[in-house]
């Protein structure tokens, strides 16, 4: 069953806004290892979207450092597997047009695009870019439903093209983006009604932030100054039309706009946003809080602030300096697993092979069940960040299920997924060695698991007896797929 | 090794949400004992309070076209040349006249007929008093229920729950429908997130489901939770449970009540199934989406009036099917912010301030109320409608009057209610 354009636009429907505040999280308590975790395992918690072994082997040989420049340095990272992958869908390098007329002939192509965030981040080798392409792609929220073509534009050359740049360059390319001026209605906001949506949007959630300092007037001056800015039917592109700008003189942040002016009006608000120093503020504590902790420490959100204003907004700067801080290195298991993470971090440790075929995306529906269809999220904030959002009956009881299902594949369940459970697991002489054998494939260690865990697993193998017992093949192939489901849906598979 | 007691074909249609893969009721008390379930299932709230359906209309919805002021003419009309909606003049692409001076939208024809039978309150020009015009910051507060303050550890609705002279201890006891908890129902009272009552079982081999079951219990230590996620597993098996003993997972509504095939109108049918199975359901929030109408909202017919016809039909079918019940349940409606009076040049609206709230049950008697101060010049704020009933009012008089719970000083902390007297205590 492929996703429809209907579904989309249903799903995008829904707007459960509220959920999402940051200052919601409640007192959650992290996962605690009986041991402390190997730094090594820790980085790669946070760095990739799950562990796999051969990113064991790369950390080992290059350092933690070397590993942190390495992937900050995607642009030299060789990607064959995602090469290939867009090879097989055109659209995705093309035009909002493009993505229209394929959509015309075949309505996969609404698939297509949740897929991509799913495959992506499983095979990709630049983990860390994916990672902050979900970042970017939260804090840009635009929801596809109204405008696929648009958002897989918007994609490719906002978020993607500026993911590790310049925070300057990404809010000047998402301000023109067309999928951004049609959703925040920019694109119609004209000097004798401006639309304010965009304009107070544009302070609240991607740069000042909300206690930024500016005020209900400002929201309107930038409105005014914002008018004009819209999009050419022809070309689809971004196109000032002066003749719709007010040109009247305007105050802004304190900042004096003279009268007589055009583009100029636009383009001088975003630069004052782009370098104020509450940007820098608000941006830093949202990198933190996605990659340390849902309470970011204030003495890392204020060097890494310093770090965004004297680099001028050089995100690949401010990343370095959130990665190689103690606040990073102390932080781990404080990060709940959001359900797209869960999920491909689930995928990275069993490693299938994954085809969109004509059954389409079961794993996609997957994540509407648990409440994270990629490109789904109506309101302009983006999917929440913080364990308090997630945290629920609904979402647990649905990563449980998937967790008990996907180990299935191995036996042929799902057309577009290839899965070899003993390609994963080694063989294991007895049940005992068979639950640390796993343990050590899926979670990175043996310890990871407590004693009483771990008997506990011995004893679903075994249904009780002798945790000695010696495995069978048949025994191995009755259990394995339920052992492997009880590993995923364990709490500590949960927390990075 | 055993066979699979599922087809690959069943599996794959249970995919679809048609959740084929039950544990069968008889399951459950093979391993339940197991968990030390005895201290939990206690409900001593008295019998003398009304269940309490909260309803977010996220977005902003328009107050003004929802519940029209025609009764001001030009002030209402001419600042809404392209949305406005006709006075009433009994067609249907006019309001539907409630006092000769408000009307409902035509798309709110069910609500008319509730407004009709006595069961439908309207009070306009309410809402949250803090300035804000941003949509996160305005539903944040709503839904603490300390407008302008963050400190507040919780929200209103559980404030509500934890400060009750009673104890409930159902999982159901509160109950956010949706893929996450409302701000309104977080806080230390667990409250339970549900999609699907029909699909909330694990999935999975049958012949395995039990020591699967077993296992998760006791990898999260659902008996004696160690944390919060584990206390939200313990809430996942009680849930599961209790769903596995309702006597059937097949619903028919009352009296004919049709619930449009939408995530609102079936979310409202879960309620009603709820309630009528009597599981401890003290607190439901639902939520609709979609109210941020910047542009081409429509008039008589368009956008804003598919919303509203959504919204109006499951809460009517709701009213039809809980008929009997109707006498025990309180339904309050709100949304972040009303609109801007005049409309923008997108044919659409801009964030507003006071707006509409409906409420709808038993304490009920028909009426447009409130401090309605009209849309002159002088009175509007910033072109706004103003606030001028405090929403805190409105639940304040739900809670104390319906729920029973005078405990308001610790639900709406540092707030003096002013209560308008529109409900009959029960």
């Amino acid at each position: 069953m492929s996703v429809t354009r209907r579904d989309f636009l249903k799903l995008s429907g829904l707007a459960a806004a509220a959920a999402s505040s940051s200052t919601w999280v409640s007192a959650v308590m992290a996962w605690q290892a009986e041991q402390p975790l190997d730094p090594i395992r820790h980085v790669l918690n946070r760095m990739t979207w799950g562990v796999m072994p051969a990113d064991v082997s790369r950390i080992q040989e290059m350092g933690i450092e070397g590993y942190i420049d390495w992937q900050l340095g995607y642009e030299d990272i060789p990607d064959p597997v995602i090469d290939a992958w867009l090879e097989k869908y055109p659209f995705l390098n093309g035009t909002a047009r493009d993505v229209y007329l394929a959509a015309h002939s075949d309505d996969r192509v609404y698939t297509v695009m949740p897929w991509d965030r799913i495959y992506r981040a499983t095979y990709s080798e630049r983990q860390l870019f994916e990672l902050m392409v979900e970042f970017w792609t939260d804090h840009f929220n635009v929801p596809a439903g109204d405008a696929l073509g648009e958002k897989v534009v918007d994609d490719r050359e906002v978020i993607r093209r500026h993911a590790l740049g310049k925070f300057r360059d990404l809010l000047f390319a998402s301000a023109q983006s067309p999928a951004m001026l049609y959703y925040l209605n920019q694109a119609e906001s004209v000097a004798e009604h401006p639309n304010e949506n965009y304009a107070r949007e544009v302070m609240e959630l991607h740069t000042i932030g909300v206690d930024g300092g500016y005020t209900e007037t400002d929201v309107r001056e930038v409105a005014r100054a914002l008018t004009g800015w819209t999009v050419n039917y022809d070309s689809s592109g971004f196109y000032f039309d002066n003749s719709v700008h007010d040109a009247g003189e305007k105050t802004i942040l304190g900042h004096y706009f003279p009268a007589g002016r055009g583009i100029e009006d636009g383009l001088a608000v975003l630069d004052i946003l782009a370098t104020h120093p509450s940007t820098a503020r608000f941006v830093s504590r949202k990198l933190v809080r996605r990659f340390v902790s849902d309470t970011p420490p204030d003495s890392l959100v204020e060097s890494a602030a310093f770090v965004f204003l004297t680099s001028e907004g050089d995100i690949r700067q401010v990343m370095r300096h959130i990665l190689l801080s103690s606040d990073f290195m102390g932080a781990h298991g404080q990060k709940f697993r959001r359900p797209i993470d869960f999920m491909v971090a689930m995928l990275r440790a069993l490693r299938p092979g994954l085809d969109l075929g004509d059954h389409g995306a079961w794993l996609v529906w997957m994540l509407e069940e648990m409440g994270q269809f990629p490109y789904a999220w109506h309101p302009p904030n983006g999917y929440p960040d913080a364990a308090g959002a997630w945290m629920n009956t609904n979402g647990l009881l649905n990563r449980w299920n998937l967790a008990l299902l996907f180990p299935y594949a191995s036996e042929g369940w799902w057309d577009e997924i290839q899965l070899d459970l003993n390609a994963v697991i080694p063989p294991a002489s007895t049940a005992e060695h068979l639950v640390n054998a796993s343990a050590e494939a899926i979670l990175g260690g043996v310890d990871r698991l407590s004693l009483d865990d771990r008997r506990l697993l011995a004893d679903f193998v075994t249904d009780g007896s002798n945790p000695g017992m010696e495995m069978t093949d048949d025994l191995r192939a009755d259990k394995l797929p339920g052992l492997i489901g009880l590993l995923l849906a364990a709490p500590v598979f949960q927390w990075r | 090794m055993s066979q699979l007691a599922l087809s690959r074909r069943s599996l794959l249609k249970s995919f679809g949400g048609l959740g084929v893969v039950g544990v069968s009721s008889g399951l459950f008390p093979l391993w339940m004992p197991k968990l030390v379930f005895s201290p939990r299932f206690q409900n001593d709230a008295p019998e003398n309070h009304d269940v309490l359906v909260a309803i977010f209309q996220r977005g902003g919805m328009d107050g003004l076209n929802a519940v029209i002021p025609f009764g001001e003419g030009a002030l209402y009309y001419d600042r809404r040349p392209n949305i406005a909606i006709p006075e009433p003049n009994g067609s249907d692409s006019s309001a539907l006249n409630l006092n000769d001076h408000f009307g409902l939208h035509p798309a709110l024809r069910p609500l008319k007929e509730v407004y009709d039978a006595g069961g439908l309150t309207v009070i306009h020009g309410a809402g949250s008093p803090d300035p804000t015009r941003s949509h996160f910051d305005a539903m944040e507060y709503m839904e603490r229920g300390t407008p302008g303050d963050r400190s507040t550890s919780a929200g209103w609705i559980n404030r509500h729950l934890m400060s009750a002279a009673w104890q409930n201890d159902s999982p159901f006891r509160a109950v956010g429908i949706g893929a996450m908890v409302q701000g309104s129902l977080r806080g230390q009272i667990p409250a339970l997130a549900l999609q699907s009552i029909s699909n909330f079982h694990l999935q999975g081999r049958e012949d395995q489901l039990a020591a699967i079951q077993n296992t998760i219990a006791s990898l999260y230590g659902v008996a004696a939770p160690p944390d919060r996620l584990g206390a939200q597993a313990s809430e996942v098996f009680d849930t599961m449970a209790l769903v596995s003993r309702m006597s059937s997972l097949e619903y028919n509504p009352a009296n004919g009540a049709v619930y449009p095939e939408t995530d609102f109108g079936m979310a409202l049918k879960q309620v009603a199934q709820l309630i009528k199975a009597n599981v401890g359901l003290e607190v439901a929030c639902v939520d609709i989406g979609g109210w941020d109408t910047h542009e081409s909202q429509g008039q008589v017919d368009g956008e804003f009036a598919s919303l509203l016809a959504d919204f109006g039909q499951s809460l009517g079918a709701f009213y039809i099917d809980m008929q009997d019940d109707m006498s025990g349940v309180t339904v309050v409606t709100m949304s972040e912010f009303g609109r801007r009076v005049e409309e923008n040049a997108s044919g659409g609206t801009d964030h507003g301030h006071g707006n509409a709230m409906f409420v709808m049950g038993g304490g009920v008697s028909s009426g447009v109320f409130g401090r309605w101060t009209g849309l002159g010049d002088d009175v509007l704020d910033d072109g706004d409608v103003p606030v001028t009933t405090d929403y805190r009012d409105v639940l304040s008089e739900i809670l104390l009057k319906r729920i029973n719970n005078p405990a308001l000083d610790q639900i709406f902390p540092n707030y003096q209610p002013n209560m308008l007297d529109i409900l009959a205590a029960r």
